[in-house]
C-alpha cells in the first residue's frame, strides 16, 4: 500500500519536473520579444538623415529598401509581431545608413572630379577665347 | 518491482528531455548567408584602402559578424543568424563606401590646394 502510493507520487514528480524544464526552455526563447520602440525610432531617424543627404537621387534603390522595410516594421509592430518588427527596423536602419553613405560619397566624388578636371584639363574653348588679347594680331596687317 | 518501475519512468523522462533539446540544434549545418557575409568581410579586411580609411566601420561589421557566428554555433537560430548576416554584409558595404568618400575628400583637399 505504502509503496504504490509512494511510487505514484514519484512518477508524478518526475513528470512535473520534466514539464517545468521544457516550459522553462520554451519561455526563455520567447522572452526577448518586447515592443522594439527605440529601434523603430532610430530607423526612422536614419531614413530621414538619408533623405536629407539626397539619397533619393543618389542612392534610390537603398533608400527604397529602407523605406519599404520601415513600413513593414510598423505593420509588424501594430500586429504585435515584435521579433519581426525589430529585425525589419534594424534592416531598415542599416539600409538607410548605406543610402546616406553612398549619397555622401557620390557628392564628394563629383566635387573631387570637378576640381581635378579643372586643374588637369586644357582650357575650354570659352576659356581660350576669353584669354585672347583684345588687340588685333600682327598677322592682320 | 518498485525500483524497476521507477527506473523505467526515469529513462522515459530522460529520453523525452534529450529529444526535446535536440530538436532545437541539429548537428553542424552550414549557413550560406553567414558564409557570404564572412567572405565579404574578409575581402574588405584585405583592402588597405578600406582598412586605412574606414577602420571603425569595418570593426562594426566584424562585431555583427562575430555575434552571428556565435549565435549560429550555439543555437542555430536560422532567422536571427540570417538577419545578422544581412546586417554584417551591409556594414561591410558601408565601410567600403565610407572609404571611397574619404579617398575623394583627400583628393579634393590636395586638388583644391593646387595653384
Amino acid at each position: 500500500m505504502y509503496s504504490t502510493g509512494h511510487l505514484i507520487q514519484r512518477t508524478r514528480a518526475a513528470w512535473y519536473a520534466s514539464f517545468a524544464f521544457v516550459a522553462l526552455i520554451f519561455f526563455a526563447g520567447c522572452s526577448t520579444a518586447r515592443p522594439p520602440t527605440a529601434i523603430l525610432r532610430n530607423a526612422e531617424l536614419e531614413v530621414r538623415a538619408a533623405d536629407e543627404a539626397k539619397a533619393d537621387e543618389l542612392a534610390p534603390a537603398d533608400l527604397k529598401n529602407a523605406r519599404d522595410k520601415l513600413a513593414r516594421a510598423k505593420q509588424a509592430m501594430a500586429a504585435e509581431r515584435y521579433d519581426d518588427a525589430r529585425r525589419l527596423a534594424e534592416s531598415a536602419q542599416v539600409d538607410a545608413e548605406l543610402a546616406g553613405a553612398k549619397a555622401d560619397a557620390r557628392v564628394m566624388r563629383q566635387a573631387a572630379d570637378r576640381i581635378l578636371k579643372k586643374g588637369d584639363a586644357p582650357p575650354s574653348d570659352a576659356e581660350s577665347e576669353s584669354r585672347k588679347p583684345l588687340s588685333p594680331s600682327p598677322k592682320m596687317e | 518491482m518498485r525500483s524497476h518501475l521507477s527506473s523505467r519512468v526515469l529513462r522515459r523522462a530522460v529520453i523525452f528531455l534529450v529529444a526535446s533539446l535536440s530538436i532545437g540544434g541539429c548537428g553542424t549545418v552550414r549557413n550560406p548567408s553567414l558564409e557570404r557575409a564572412r567572405d565579404a568581410y574578409q575581402k574588405a579586411r584585405q583592402d588597405p584602402l578600406i582598412v586605412r580609411n574606414a577602420g571603425a566601420a569595418l570593426d562594426r561589421a566584424q562585431l555583427t559578424l562575430e555575434t552571428a557566428e556565435q549565435l549560429w554555433a550555439k543555437e542555430h537560430d536560422v532567422n536571427e543568424v540570417e538577419h545578422l548576416a544581412y546586417i554584417a554584409e551591409k556594414r561591410v558595404e558601408i565601410a567600403r563606401v565610407t572609404a571611397e568618400r574619404r579617398q575623394a575628400a583627400e583628393e579634393l583637399k590636395q586638388g583644391g590646394g593646387r595653384p
